[in-house]
């Protein structure tokens, strides 16, 4: 004969204080029923309680990945920053090289250029 | 319910509160009361130190802004052969660009440490190019690492190798590279903070500190086209006379800024490490940190202390017996020539070591030195580069050193050792109304944000009054333009003097070698360069004025060209008129 739902009440009110024949008679209750049953109060309580903790974790994990973006996104350009940093520091290596003096001097004898022997001043008047 | 499915519940029951309750103790003993172990044993794990990729270096320009030195970029190779899924075919691709035998690739991709485990790292190459570095990087190869590192590059090769110096991947040697090490140095940024397993910074934690700063790049007050064409001309006359190594310097009077400082042999500061084994090696430079004495130059100086002590006048008149005596020791003209009366001008026209001698003597020890250490000999003169030395002045009060004699030798630079920028700075201090200013190669600092430090010329000290700077200048005009011929420039009045010295060795000097310099400035009234040349050990002539006069007459034709000075009194113009 299953227990009345007074008695379950009783029986959970009574709790802790049992013994552990009475808590196992509480506990398998719903076993002997063929299906477990819960008292409606504490359940709204816990599960609000879980909704809140999921939405909690939920909102944490949202921010932690949004962060994790974010950063993810800096390195990238941080990165990308020193790509360039290196690709500008060789290219005015480069520049600098191609406009030697010993170059110039170079390109210029090529071109037919040469050292003048002498040189003159003239004087402008107005 | 029936008693056993009673009793196996309770069982299982029982069971899961006991896991529960050794579940919850361990969590305890870890959480709480092994807290400060675990705690540290995690931080070990995953805290490290982490340093930001390392901007480069700050650049060398010249007054124009062209580079001197700069960062090139190279790669070196790295691997982790544990990582390495297929240590025959990454070798082989490794090989086909990194041009290595590919047996040796893989032997070292497949290498084991001490425990018989693959190795967590190994460098696969120390440096490749910028090209070859992409193309390695490209084949994306688990387990290899492609990292870029700087490399210091100097466009200009050797040009102004000396004052610029050198630098490897991490310090700066000698020279400005030298000196301002820790201004051109960049500002690392390292931190410590979590890392994942690939001792990459976590992403969600924020960067701790700024991102890291170039160092602080330099101008120089060094003109490229004026070094090259000084170099140009120093090579032409070690070849011409026969000259062991030389030294030739350009300098501004106004600001005491140097235009431009060679010395030969010298060096590429690119490929420094082939230099290491030479003796000496070429690293120092001869201009700030090698001494010689300068000879009949230095007369200069005892003619200017004579005249502006007040103790004779430009035509105060000597009679030249050809020797004098001073504290015990005859000194004798050269070539032991007499000259008979003399004015002070001739002393610096006829370069007489008598009238020198003579005019030191006038002075006395005191007022002597004291001008001597005014031109700023004896000191350093606090130029910007690595490695100055201050010459060798024996003063009166160096008892173990000082001889009486000395007063006599000095003042015709016997005795006196001086370094080459010493006497282009009493030369300067000439030319620049008789006011010593601090010798500097670099003229403006740029700091990564921008802000540009300009240099303010440092006044050292009012040597001599104007009026007798100016006497001086005039003598020196004479010098050229009635002594030492060869060193006329047509159209400009240029002052300057002549010396061959003698090279010091244990005993006494050496028999034929000589050191030939010559000191100068022009245009004068208005000079805007002061050049000195120095040319040791000349075969064709023993005389400063056969070497090195005609080498200043060179560069001065030049560099009035190259920095747009005209010439005086329309000689020219009137030629090309006629």
């Amino acid at each position: 004969m299953p227990p009345s739902r007074a008695d379950q009440r009783g029986g959970a009110e009574r709790g802790c204080g049992q013994t552990m024949s009475g808590f196992l008679e509480w506990a398998t209750h719903g076993v002997k029923r063929g299906r477990l049953e819960f008292r409606s109060r504490p359940m709204v309580v816990l599960t609000v309680i879980v909704v809140v903790l999921a939405l909690v974790a939920a909102v944490y994990l949202m921010l932690v990945s949004r962060t994790a973006a974010q950063g993810r996104r800096i390195e990238q350009l941080q990165t990308e920053i020193f790509r360039l940093q290196r690709e500008n520091e060789q290219l005015t290596v480069e520049i600098a090289e191609v406009t030697s003096v010993l170059q110039l001097k170079e390109r210029a004898a090529a071109l037919g250029f040469a050292t003048p022997e002498r040189l003159e001043f003239l004087s402008i008047s107005e | 319910m029936a008693e056993g499915p009673r009793r196996r519940l309770a069982l299982l029951i029982t069971l899961l509160a006991g896991c529960a309750v050794l579940t919850v103790a361990q969590l305890i003993k870890v959480q709480i009361v092994d807290h400060r172990f675990y705690a540290h044993w995690a931080e070990e794990q995953w805290i490290r130190a982490i340093r930001m990729d390392q901007p480069p270096r700050g650049v060398i320009r010249d007054r124009d802004g062209c580079l001197l030195a700069g960062n090139g970029v190279r790669y070196a190779i790295e691997a982790s052969p544990a990582y390495v899924i297929d240590h025959h075919e990454a070798a082989k691709e490794l090989a086909s660009v990194l041009h290595m035998p590919a047996s040796h690739l893989e032997a070292q991709l497949s290498s084991r440490d001490d425990n018989g485990e693959l190795r967590k790292w190994i460098r696969v190459s120390q440096s490749v190019s910028k090209e070859v570095g992409e193309q390695v990087a490209d084949l994306k190869i688990r387990g290899v690492t492609v990292k870029p590192l700087w490399r210091r590059e100097y466009p200009e090769r050797h040009l102004a190798s000396h004052t610029l110096g050198f630098a490897t991947s991490e310090t700066g040697y000698y020279g400005v590279e030298g000196f301002y090490d820790a201004m051109l140095q960049p500002e690392p940024v390292e931190w410590v903070g979590p890392v994942d397993v690939a001792s990459a910074p976590v992403p969600w934690e924020p960067i701790a500190g700024e991102f890291p700063r170039r160092g602080v790049d330099l101008e120089l007050t060094v003109d490229r086209t004026v070094q090259a064409l000084v170099e140009a001309e120093l090579e032409r006359a070690l070849q011409e006379y026969q000259a062991a190594s030389g030294t030739i310097i350009v300098m501004e009077p106004e600001t005491f800024g140097i235009l431009a400082m060679t010395s030969l042999p010298s060096y590429d500061p690119e490929e420094y490490p082939r230099f290491l084994d030479e003796d000496p090696v070429p690293f120092e430079d001869p201009a700030v940190s090698k001494q010689y004495e300068p000879g009949s130059v230095f007369k200069m100086v005892t003619v200017a202390a004579a005249l502006d002590a007040g103790v004779v006048t430009e035509d105060s008149v000597y009679h030249d017996e050809g020797w004098i005596e001073v504290g015990g020791q005859a000194i004798h003209n050269s070539m032991r020539k007499v000259y008979g009366d003399q004015s002070v001008a001739d002393i610096l026209v006829e370069s007489l070591n008598v009238g020198s001698a003579w005019l030191s003597t006038r002075l006395g020890a005191d007022l002597f030195y004291e001008y001597v250490q005014g031109f700023g000999f004896g000191d350093v003169t606090g130029v910007d580069l690595a490695g100055e030395v201050p010459g060798q002045l024996w003063l009166p009060e160096d008892i173990e050193h000082w001889h009486p004699s000395n007063l006599g030798t000095n003042a015709f630079g016997q005795g006196i050792a001086v370094t080459p920028l010493q006497m282009t700075v009493a030369a300067a201090t000439v030319a620049n109304d008789g006011a010593r200013l601090r010798p500097h190669v670099v003229r403006r600092r740029i700091a990564s944000d921008g802000s540009v430090s300009t240099y303010q010329a440092v006044f050292e000290e009012q040597v001599i009054d104007p009026e007798t700077a100016q006497t001086v200048t005039d003598i020196l005009v004479r010098v050229v333009e009635e002594g030492a011929t060869e060193a006329k420039v047509a159209g400009y009045r240029v002052a300057g003097k002549t010396g061959t010295a003698q090279i010091p060795i244990p005993g006494g000097y050496h028999p034929e070698d000589t050191i030939a310099n010559f000191v100068g400035f022009g245009p004068v009234p208005d000079p805007k360069v002061v050049v000195l040349i120095k040319l040791d050990r000349p075969q064709s002539s023993e005389w400063a004025s056969h070497t090195a006069a005609p080498t200043f007459s060179r560069i001065m034709v030049q560099l009035f060209t190259v920095l747009g000075i005209p010439p005086a009194g329309g000689e020219l113009a009137a030629e090309v008129g006629s």
